[in-house]
Formats: structure tokens, sequence, C-alpha cells
């Protein structure tokens, strides 16, 4: 905890995080057909899609907490880069899981590469959940180390 | 030097997944505001697609791309379908017209040819609900030519009939033209929907948009 208010004391790291939300929630909202924008902009959470849309909103805030607090590490504490590219990793999973192969990004794909990109976004839309979380738990992993570095570096608490 | 050469190789890979996506769905938006002006340049060709549900003389007709594999037009089927039909349909204010846009999969153009095996025996709209219900995940085996002919025989059909109809791909050419129809109309999702008027105006929605969105789209179109 001391950590985040570390990291977040400055409002770079704030804007940023709130960038890397907004950045990672909206596309992801869209993709997977959870916000549409034509011909209204409307909200379409079901029964069936509200754990999936809940763990994007979470993806999308650990996402916001790890990638400042690495970009935070990398600065001040000249660290390597090794967990940037896990959380790196773990938000583009995140990111792709559930992007539906009916929608626009899927038709595209599966024109352009057939067979096999359709294997693909159907195992993507399939296993969205299990993902999902696959997704979360590389990211707490990442937050995990991350936040163990910098309170060793900065010796907080 | 390795630091920055990493941080970099990960921000470029970020930024690159995010414009392609962005970019992705910019064009889809763009494609869906140029066919925005409200008079289709393009009459939408209904020869091929399923029979008209509703009554023919309705002023509105809901025309909708889809796919029996997907996923979305599934839970379209499910939840917001019903609503349009009871409000809309079965008042004889709109009609409702399906055309095919099989791509997800193999499995995909086979079903939407046995539902016009099923519509040569009348039961068109019969076999289109037993695909959305009974549909599985891609490819996965539900829409398999022995399930296909399962559905056929639980609907009670001239099974011979039905059996022909799929073994020389009698309606393989009827698919192909809904689906040539689709792609000339702009449509890049299943489901996506023409609503048309009888004046001519049109309006698109793409996805499986809530029936606050049919509603709202088909009262000012009324």
């Amino acid at each position: 905890m001391n950590n985040l208010k570390l990291v977040f004391s400055s409002y770079s790291y704030v804007i940023l995080g709130i960038v890397v939300f907004v950045s990672m929630f909206i596309p992801i909202s869209l993709l997977s057909e959870f916000i549409f924008v034509e011909p209204y902009l409307v909200l379409h959470v079901t029964e069936y899609s509200a754990f999936g849309f809940t763990l994007v909103i979470v993806v999308s805030i650990i996402s916001a907490i790890v990638i400042p607090m690495n970009v935070y590490r990398i600065k001040r504490l000249q660290k390597g880069t090794s967990k940037i590219g896990g959380s790196m990793i773990g938000t583009i999973i995140g990111a792709s899981a559930g992007i539906c192969g009916c929608g626009p990004i899927g038709f595209s794909i599966i024109s352009i590469f057939g067979t096999v990109a359709g294997t693909t976004t159907a195992f993507l839309t399939e296993y969205e959940i299990p993902i999902r979380l696959g997704s979360i738990g590389l990211l707490c992993i990442v937050y995990y180390t991350t936040s163990r570095s910098i309170s060793t570096e900065c010796k907080v608490g | 030097m390795n630091k920055k050469f990493a941080i970099g190789i990960a921000a470029v890979v970020m930024v690159t997944v995010v414009v392609i996506m962005g970019s992705t769905y910019y064009s889809t938006l763009m494609q869906m505001q140029e066919y925005k002006p409200r008079m289709s340049s393009a009459p939408v060709d209904l020869t091929n697609g399923s029979p008209v549900l509703g009554s023919p003389d309705a002023p509105i007709t809901i025309i909708e791309f889809g796919d029996y594999q997907c996923e979305m037009c599934y839970h379209w089927f499910h939840t917001t379908r019903d609503d349009v039909i009871n409000t809309y349909v079965d008042s004889g204010k709109a009609n409702l017209v399906f055309l095919d846009l099989p791509f997800l999969g193999r499995d995909s153009h086979p079903a939407a040819q046995a539902t016009y095996c099923a519509d040569d025996q009348g039961k068109y709209w019969e076999y289109h609900t037993t695909l959305y219900t009974f549909q599985e995940g891609v490819d996965d085996g539900w829409a398999s030519k022995d399930r296909l002919v399962a559905f056929a025989f639980n609907l009670e059909m001239d099974m011979d009939e039905f059996n022909d109809c799929m073994d020389t791909s009698k309606h393989a050419s009827r698919v192909n033209a809904n689906y040539d129809q689709a792609v000339k109309q702009g449509a890049q999702a299943t489901p996506s929907f023409i609503i048309v008027s009888s004046d001519g105006t049109t309006k698109k929605i793409s996805g499986a948009q809530p029936y606050s969105v049919f509603s709202r789209t088909l009262e000012a179109m009324l």
C-alpha cells in the first residue's frame, strides 16, 4: 500500500494510470461489444456477459496500477525492464481475450487469414473467462514482484 | 542502453497493438458513417434471403445478416429478438428477413444451406430457431452434417428430400449470393442489421445491440 502511495503521489503517474485504464477499458469494451457507439451510445451488459465485463474492468484497473509502477521502478530506480514486459504480456493477453470472431475485427482477420484465424478467434471467444483470469493472475504476480522490488530498493516500511 | 532498447520494444508492441485495434475499429466506424446517408445507394436484394417473417406489407423491413455459428447472434436471438418480434413484427409494423453471412467456420455454410433445405419443406423458421437453440462452439461438431440431419429429423421433415437437398448442395449458390449481398451492403460483423422503411430510408445497426436501440430506431422510422 505504501508503494502505491509512493508511486501515485506524483500526478504524472496518476495521469499515466488513467491513460492506461481508459486505453484498455474503452477499446476492449468496444471490441467485446459491451459498448456500442452507433446508432446510439449505449452500454450493454447482460446477465450472461456480466462476469466477463467485470473481468475487463479488473484487467484495466490492475494494468493501470502495474504499468505506472513499473515505469516508476525503471525511471526512478533504474531497474531492469523484465517486469514491465510481464505486465505488457498480461495486459495484451487480457485485451485479446473475448475479441469476438463475430465482430468487425474477427471478420477482417478471418477474411484475410481464413480457417486458422477462425479457430484462433473461436478459442479466444470460447475461453474468454479463463484467459482473462490468467491475465489477471499474471498481472497480480507482476504487481507483487514490482511492489517487493520497490520496497526493497526504497526501504519502504 | 539495453534497458532503453527493451522499453522501446515493449512500447512499440503496445502502441502497435493499440493502433491496429483502433484503426480497424475506426475504419469500421467510418464505413458505417459513410453508409449513414439515409437513402441506400445499393438496394438490398432479398430474393435469396429467408422467407419474410411477419406481414410482407409491413412498412419496415428488418434485414438481419447472421452466421449460425456466431455467439453474438445466439445472444441476440435469445435476448433481443423476441421483444422485437412481439412488439413490431407481430403487430404488423415491421417484418424480418434473414440473410446469411457464413464466415466463422467450415460448418457455417452447410448450416445455412440446411435452412433452405428446410424452407423447401416450409420449415425455414423452425429450423432457424433450432440452430440458434442448439448452437455450441465454432466447428466443434454441433453443426456437422449428421447433426443437421438430426435437426431435420426432429422437425419431422421428409428425410429423403432433405438428404438429397444437402447431398447435392442445392442451395449453396443461394447462400453464396446472400454472402455477396451482405458484403456488398457493408456488413462486417454478425449480427448486423439494415432497417429499411417503405420510403427507402435505411438505418444500420451493427452487433448484438439491446432492444432499446432497436425500439428507438424503429420508432423514429415509423
